[in-house]
């Protein structure tokens, strides 16, 4: 099916909350994944395929503990999420050395905020991994290699040349079992209906027959 | 004539403009999105057709409306229903309506009416594509529907008494843009002159909805009337708007698009400052004052409303119109700063809505100093998503203190200051407003309490180094990056912030309603509780063919009668 960017990012927002991401890292994860979808890739997919991986696992656990410029996770992998906003928010620190980043979940879903750190610094920057990379310069990327699940180690160097840039989509079909992921952790988030909400939450107890 | 030279006024405190009580009492202005629409469509010689009208004797069928501008055309596509009144529900939890309607983007075919039929009649049930812009739905009011049915069935025209009672024959209760339901995003449209100004796409469905609904009515006159029945009278049919039945979900739109919200606002407090500063108003400026403030005595002895919160503004208002009357039938409003002099002697003798409805009026001389603004007013600044990582802690806290300093000593822990939470039921995603100590709701609440965050972010900081940098505390504190996004954001959105608790044991939600609705043009605001608001929109404008550039702009205001 045929889905807006709009509801992509929306629901993405939900399913990381969901999964116990507090609301500024959802935010993010949303906007990543959009950004994702809107470069052609199955977005949902990575989203989903993350949040399944590090459900339950204490966000602390997977986030950045930068040393310098090697960063590792108390717990041993990291979330690409927490990274991703983590980098993007140290982006003016990005010297020619590089950021290096070990053990990472789904680390297509960095790329976004690469992007962000490309629009922030003025020039492009790429990412490269076992059997794979990415280079962006905040608008165009060119993506290279799978999909892959957990990257040993993930270089995030300033620079980088784009020769063939992905098609960009103003909507995204994402895969019937990813988008039904996703919409299981969202579902998290809603309130179970009682009686007494659905007739004083809404605030609206008067008849509409007149 | 006199030359004094403009004097520089600043724009009014953020701390002054942006509390709830004062969004509650927001008046539509030239800045409004409708009449920012119909101001476009008239002076860009617009011209509307009805292809399409099959509507059986039952009112069940479809029909399609098309407005064809300068570059693209943008038509409507109406399905009428025969509703049972027990269905009959404003909620976003309804299932059924009296009539469905979707924007498409240029002229369907009959493959896309076919489809759209299958779907736009299921609503949240359905799905569409990006050749869609909006997805809405109407009820109509019983009432007035039947008097009206009834009344030129038997060849008569219905009383002008019960029109005014009601104001509208059907009110919308969603319309939903910005890719919902599959729909085109936002960003599909943004970039076309006539969709630059936010919400216009679906000012411009409600303006052919409004099309729509006053033929149906005529139709289901003939249907039963036959040969006696007759055509409803124009300017009756000028009277009325479509009404519209809003309830919580607008209230979380203004906290969640703080630039958005800012730059409508800014663009309204820019326009105000801009008048202000007018060193000498001409005659001519002060009539058409005048004039505008005695048409908006007759729009406010047709402003109804039983709800004692309204009622009482309503009170204070008639008072303020009073007060207003006397006090500028002894000032020329030629000299001096007229309109800052007025907006002075408001803050001090007139109620929040009159101060309000005054700001609003001076703009309507001064066209060239205020229309400009409405391209101002989209959101076009994706980058202050991203947090500066590199800001010094010193200043992040001088930020949030800007917004949320009165909020730092408030006892948050204290029942009556955090009583109430947003959450969304998982009944048709219905957001709603619980009480945080009397239902299990607290684990699903949403981020709809800045000040409270905000205050919370404030004491984290206490103990960290001004010099060091906010991706530092990010690290350790990811539960703030929400807090410290909005924070930054409002170095570009000093208008981006409500100053108030919005969940307090005494917040009322229409107040946010109503900031919202103001800016898309609606009057007669009418809550129906603490959290739910009718509206009228498009009452007095021009059917299109009567709009011109001549008509397109002071229809909001009804004629003094002779």
């Amino acid at each position: 099916m045929s889905f807006s960017l709009n509801e992509i990012e929306a629901t993405a927002k939900r399913a990381t909350r969901g999964a116990g991401y507090p609301w500024g890292l959802a935010e993010e994860a949303a906007k990543a994944t959009r950004w994702l979808a809107a470069h052609d890739l199955d977005a949902c997919a990575e989203l989903a395929a993350l949040l399944t991986r590090i459900d339950g696992v204490p966000l602390a656990d997977l986030s950045p503990f930068p040393m310098g410029t090697t960063w590792v996770a108390p717990g041993g992998t990291l979330c690409p999420l927490a990274s991703g906003a983590a980098l993007s928010d140290r982006a003016a620190e990005l010297s020619d050395a590089g950021f290096r980043l070990e053990q990472v979940v789904r680390p297509a879903l960095l790329v976004p905020f690469a992007a962000l750190i490309a629009q922030q610094n003025r020039r492009p920057v790429t990412l490269r991994w076992q059997g794979g990379g990415a280079v962006t310069d905040g608008t165009a990327l060119d993506l290279c290699g799978t999909a892959l699940d957990l990257a040993p180690l993930v270089e995030v160097t300033p620079g980088g040349q784009i020769d063939v840039a992905t098609p960009i989509r103003s909507r995204a079909q994402p895969a019937p079992e990813a988008w039904a992921t996703l919409n299981r952790f969202a579902h998290r988030t809603y309130a179970p209906a009682t009686e007494e909400s659905r007739l004083k939450g809404a605030g609206a107890g008067l008849s509409d027959n007149d | 004539m006199d030359t004094a030279p403009n004097r520089q006024i600043q724009r009014r405190d953020p701390a002054t403009v942006m509390r709830l009580s004062r969004l509650g009492s927001l008046h539509q202005c030239r800045l409004s999105f409708m009449r920012i629409l119909t101001r476009r469509m008239a002076h860009e010689n617009w011209s509307f057709s009805r292809p399409v009208f099959r509507i059986d004797a039952a009112g069940v069928g479809y029909a399609v409306y098309t407005a064809q501008g300068p570059d693209r055309a943008y038509s409507l596509v109406a399905f009428a229903h025969d509703l049972p009144p027990e269905m009959r529900s404003d909620r976003v939890i309804a299932t059924a309506w009296d009539a469905t309607f979707t924007l498409f983007d240029g002229i369907p075919t009959e493959d896309d009416i076919n489809r759209l039929s299958q779907n736009v009649p299921l609503q949240e049930a359905g799905r569409v594509s990006e050749c869609e812009i909006s997805v809405s739905r109407a009820n109509r009011s019983v009432r007035l529907w039947a008097h009206v049915v009834d009344a030129l069935a038997s060849g008569q025209q219905p009383d002008r008494a019960e029109i005014d009672k009601v104001g509208y024959l059907m009110r919308t209760t969603a319309v939903y843009g910005s890719g919902k339901l599959g729909a085109a995003d936002r960003e599909q449209i943004a970039d076309r002159p006539e969709m630059q100004v936010p919400f216009q796409a679906e000012m411009l469905s409600v303006y052919l909805t409004r099309v729509f609904v006053r033929d149906l009515v005529q139709h289901m006159a003939r249907a039963k009337g036959g040969e006696g029945a007759v055509d409803l009278d124009p300017e009756l049919a000028r009277r009325m708007g479509i009404g519209n039945s809003t309830g919580l979900g607008m209230a979380p739109y203004i906290v969640n698009h703080p630039v958005l919200f800012n730059n409508w606002v800014m663009a309204r407090e820019e326009a105000i400052a801009r008048v202000r500063g007018v060193a000498t108003a001409s005659p001519d400026a002060a009539a058409q004052f005048r004039q505008m403030l005695r048409r908006s005595e007759v729009s406010l002895g047709q402003w109804r409303s039983e709800h004692p919160i309204q009622l009482a503004k309503l009170g204070d208002l008639r008072r303020d119109m009073e007060v207003l009357s006397r006090h500028v039938a002894g000032d020329d409003l030629l000299n001096d700063q007229p309109w800052d002099r007025l907006m002075r002697w408001a803050e001090g003798a007139l109620s929040e809505e009159g101060q309000e409805l005054i700001a609003s009026l001076i703009l309507e001389p001064y066209p060239d100093l205020v229309d400009g603004l409405a391209s101002c007013m989209a959101d076009g600044n994706p980058g202050a998503f991203r947090i500066d990582g590199a800001m010094p802690i010193s200043e992040l806290r001088a930020l949030i203190a800007a917004s949320y300093a009165w909020a730092f000593d408030l006892d948050w822990s204290a029942p009556e200051n955090c009583a109430r939470a947003w959450y969304v039921s998982e009944e048709k995603l219905e957001p709603r407003l619980g009480e945080r100590f009397d239902e299990p709701i607290a684990e699903y609440e949403q981020p709809l309490a800045p000040a409270r965050d905000a205050a919370a972010a404030h004491a984290a900081l206490a103990d960290w180094d001004g010099a060091r940098p906010v991706a530092e505390f990010l690290l350790a504190h990811p539960e703030h990056r929400h807090t410290v996004r909005r924070a930054q954001m409002s170095r570009v959105a000093p208008y981006g912030e409500i100053h108030d608790n919005t969940i307090s044991a005494s917040v009322l939600p229409i107040n946010m309603l109503r900031a919202k609705l103001a800016f898309f043009g609606a009057i007669h605001f009418d809550p129906r509780s603490d959290r739910w608001v009718r509206i009228c929109m498009y009452a007095g404008a021009p059917y299109p063919e009567d709009l011109s550039p001549e008509t397109a702009d002071d229809w909001v205001y009804p004629e003094v009668p002779a």
